[in-house]
């Protein structure tokens, strides 16, 4: 077997090469060049860097910043967060460029960059280009600005967008990500107002609007900023299914046809190749980050290749949207084939959950060996839902089986029959209307 | 002044996230066996499912409300072969009979929640308004406690009677304190006293007819747990020796102030204690922590038949406590001033198992030899005091002076006058004393609404 370091994780996307898929998002990961080296030597392919500002208005950040969402004693499973755009002055942000450009020729610096108005737009391109920029990404999806007209309300202004990134492709010839709120239904109708823009490519998705948490002692929703809560961005594997539901829209809609730049709640290399087989071709990372450090892209860049080697796949680009032919409308699931669980039980350790829930929030095809403390399934009964394999401490003990097509499942019983000569019922027809 | 503040206390336990993070492994069972293993019904299923749940008032209120002394049990219950012992999580199956993992730290988690309780100042109990009546308990250990407590609960107004200058009894004079502390016994009979239960210490019933009497002085109902404060003697009614002590009284000198006394007295000291149940641990143990030079168990029988639980032999053998197994004490060697000075000693072989199920150690004949000690600690068990019957003449007692009680109820030979814990038993556990509280205290309510 090919050893993990010769493979190539290499990927171009926007006709721009980057040594592995994986990149800083935009935040406060990727604050200064300080940082972002730090970054670079764990063997970060990219950066996109802390949003630009123009020093017109200055940004200050609320204080707290942050507060963190936890599941039981599991840390981190979400992270809320207001803060700004950069506070940085814009100069001392460009000689950053200048010095990550020249140290590190090889690695992909994106100049995130936010306007409130055409002139501004354009004045930060230039600058970001002037100065090294590889790429722009084009923030219209800030959700917690404090300042108004800008950030996400960009983003579902959709003429907005469209104005804005032509105004960026006329001033710059580098190519340009259009990066997107969640917080609307369908993502592909802004996207297409960045492609009618001229945009390259999407980024996708900022944070999604949330609160995570709201103080019981003072009932001011977090982070308290001196008395004050607002909503404002979730991130973290909490919105990892939001995430990959619209990279993998964007990536089937034959009309964008864009490359994708995905982020939500990546960690591990699964997370990422989940990103990357719906669609997106390079992926970003500041939750993961925020919980574990720069040290994190070491996993994913061996894991992926193992991935990768076992799997038979020779580059990345491979991989981009390899999922998204198998993902359909739920119209098109074949109903007439159906199955329920198998449980091995000599693998059971008799905790009984499964009893529980089954009962509860299923077919009740479960009953309980008090003695013994095991399950007994009750074939006709049994849903196939398969929460009970969910719960299961067990990998492995409870698992799916197809049924011949001629097993039927049992009706659900009712409680009394003879309460049927009080029904009050005919059965529905359908009325045509002409 | 040597300083006795580690002596003096417990170690710490879980913090907020620990207990959450262990919680957190339970698998909420179906049926749960724990709850089924707890002897008090403390129903660690249920309090654990709050806890992970978040619902952590609900999860004190499940402890206080089934056992008062919630928090002395999590800290001194042998879990491992209670609540602990058919814990899913160890996740024993078929396959895999021994088992992949480690059972919840129950006890753990239960002492942290009666814990933040008190850091809280959660006060899940109320006092009730109405007075159903008054009724005495006999003996301020966990069985009085526990009998005291749910009869306050019920509304009674109840008074407990000590003989003793503080209440706990064998939870404040009889275990180590590093194992068991002061501070943490005042916060638990804290929750007792809100009850509404009053405590009168330094009188010990007794005299003729001493208990009996209490129900003619007004009280419709007596429950007596005085516990076993006798302790046995290798060689039954033995004269005096100086430096010959008895298990009771030397954890007794740690407790009610004469500490120091006792440490200058051991210190550099060869000691040996007789005896391989938990009390022998405790007074190995505390024999080395507070300046023993060598600490020899003399135990007759082998490691496996030791009545004390793993963690505390573990403790003992961490402490540097030399385990003398095998080896029966026959006499003691004394100087011509009547002092110590060393124990006449026999190997022993195990033969057949005896009355007690474990295999009887069988002297070796010409085996004996003689161990040079300072002081022994005789640790062999715990009786009733041989005068005790006379505090409730009525009673039926038996020939080892334990009171005859109905195990379900703690009923006695006298109407009115119930009993439970190691006066009924024999030698026990805490929990099973709190068990014989709560069946007795349900027992009287159903006498008294006759």
């Amino acid at each position: 077997m090919k050893s993990s370091n010769q493979v190539d994780l290499s990927i171009d996307f926007c006709g721009v090469t980057f040594i592995n898929p994986f990149l800083l998002s935009s935040s406060p990961v990727s604050n200064s060049a300080e940082m972002v080296e730090a970054a670079y030597e764990a063997g970060w392919a990219g950066v996109a860097f802390k949003t630009l500002n123009s020093d017109r208005i200055p940004i200050i950040h609320p204080s707290p910043r942050m507060n963190s969402y936890h599941y039981g004693h599991k840390k981190l499973v979400g992270l809320q967060n207001v803060e700004q755009i950069s506070d940085r002055p814009l100069k001392d942000n460009l000689v950053d460029f200048l010095y990550l450009k020249k140290k590190y020729p090889d690695r992909v610096l994106i100049s995130s960059i936010m306007g409130f108005s055409n002139a501004e737009w354009e004045y930060l391109a230039k600058v970001s280009e002037d100065n090294g920029a590889d790429m722009l990404e084009l923030n219209f999806s800030c959700p917690h600005m404090c300042v108004e007209g800008s950030g996400h309300h960009v983003g579902k202004a959709f003429d907005l967008i469209e104005k804005f990134t032509t105004t960026v492709k006329n001033a710059v010839s580098i190519p340009v990500l259009a990066k997107m709120t969640p917080n609307i239904t369908d993502m592909t109708e802004p996207a297409l107002y960045a492609k009618r823009g001229g945009a390259d490519g999407i980024a996708a998705i900022n944070t999604v609007s949330g609160i995570s948490k709201v103080g019981l002692n003072d009932l001011v929703p977090k982070p308290n900023v001196f008395g004050i809560g607002a909503i404002s961005g979730t991130s973290g594997p909490a919105i990892k299914p939001i995430g990959l539901r619209f990279i993998a829209e964007m990536a089937q809609c034959e009309e964008l046809n864009l490359p994708l730049s995905g982020m939500g709640g990546i960690e591990t290399w699964i997370d990422a190749l989940e990103y990357l087989l719906l669609g997106a071709g390079t992926i970003q990372v500041t939750t993961g980050i925020i919980h574990y450090g720069y040290r994190i892209v070491e996993d994913m860049i061996e894991g992926l290749s193992d991935f990768m080697v076992e799997k038979g796949f020779n580059s990345v680009s491979e991989l981009v949207g390899k999922a998204n032919a198998n993902l359909k409308t739920t119209d098109h699931f074949e109903l007439d084939r159906q199955g329920i669980t198998e449980y091995n039980l000599d693998a059971c350790i008799g905790c009984g959950q499964c009893v529980i829930i089954c009962n509860d929030a299923a077919g009740q095809a479960l009953d309980w060996d008090e003695k013994e403390r095991r399950p007994h399934l009750i074939e006709d009964k049994c849903l196939s839902c398969m929460i009970c394999s969910f719960v299961c401490p067990v990998d492995g003990l409870i698992t799916f089986k197809e049924m011949p097509k001629e097993w039927n499942r049992r009706e659900t019983r009712t409680m009394d029959a003879s309460l049927e000569k009080e029904l009050k019922f005919s059965p529905y027809k359908d009325i045509q209307v002409l | 002044m040597r300083d006795f503040d580690a002596f003096n206390t417990m170690n710490k336990g879980f913090d907020f996230s620990q207990a959450v993070a262990e919680a957190d492994r339970c698998l909420l069972c179906h049926d749960a066996p724990c709850s089924k293993g707890c002897p008090a019904d403390t129903k660690p299923g249920e309090f654990i499912r709050k806890f992970q749940l978040k619902n952590i008032t609900g999860a004190i209120r499940t402890i206080k409300t089934n056992n008062i002394l919630g928090g002395t049990c999590g800290v001194l219950c042998p879990t491992e072969r209670l609540c602990e012992e058919a814990c899913s999580a160890m996740l024993k199956s078929k396959e895999m009979p021994q088992g992949q993992d480690r059972a919840i730290r129950i006890g753990e988690i239960q002492r942290f929640l009666v814990e933040y309780s008190w850091e809280r100042g959660y006060q899940v109990l109320k006092k009730p308004d109405q007075n159903q009546g008054k009724v005495a308990v006999v003996g301020s250990g966990p069985g009085g406690l526990s009998c005291a407590a749910e009869l306050a609960q019920a509304g009674y107004q109840v008074t407990i009677f000590e003989a003793r200058p503080e209440p706990g009894g064998v939870i404040r004079y009889g275990v180590a304190p590093f194992r068991f502390d002061q501070t943490f016994l005042k916060k638990e009979l804290a929750d007792i006293e809100a009850l509404g239960v009053e405590f009168v210490c330094n009188h010990r019933i007794e005299g003729e007819k001493g208990a009996e009497k209490l129900l003619e002085d007004g009280f419709k109902a007596v429950f007596l747990a005085p516990g076993l404060w006798k302790a046995a003697e290798l060689i039954p009614g033995q004269a005096p020796i100086e430096g010959l002590l008895s298990s009771v009284d030397y954890l007794e000198s740690l407790r009610d102030g004469r500490l120091e006394q006792t440490a200058t007295t051991f210190e550099g000291k060869t000691v040996a204690v007789i005896g391989g149940g938990a009390v022998a641990m405790d007074c190995a143990e505390t024999a080395a922590r507070i300046g023993a030079k060598d600490v020899y168990l003399v135990y007759r029988r082998s490691y496996l038949q030791m009545p004390a639980e793993e963690k505390e032999i573990q403790a003992a053998l961490e402490t540097g406590i030399h385990f003398l197994l095998l080896n029966q004490p026959l006499d003691y060697l004394t100087t011509a001033d009547n002092i110590i000075s060393g124990i006449k000693i026999a190997r022993t072989q195990l033969g057949n198992p005896d009355n007690s199920g474990r295999r009887a150690p069988v002297e070796i004949a010409g085996s004996e030899w003689n161990l040079g000690v300072d002081i022994v600690i005789e640790a062999i068990g715990n009786q009733a005091v041989p005068e005790s019957p006379n505090w409730y003449p009525g009673v039926k007692t038996d020939g080892k002076h334990l009171i005859q009680a109905d195990p379900e109820t703690g009923e006695t030979s006298v109407k009115g006058i119930f009993a439970g814990g190691d006066i009924v038993r024999g030698p026990s556990l805490v929990v099973n004393a709190v068990r014989d509280g709560k069946v007795a205290a349900q027992a009287i309510q159903q006498y008294l609404n006759q």
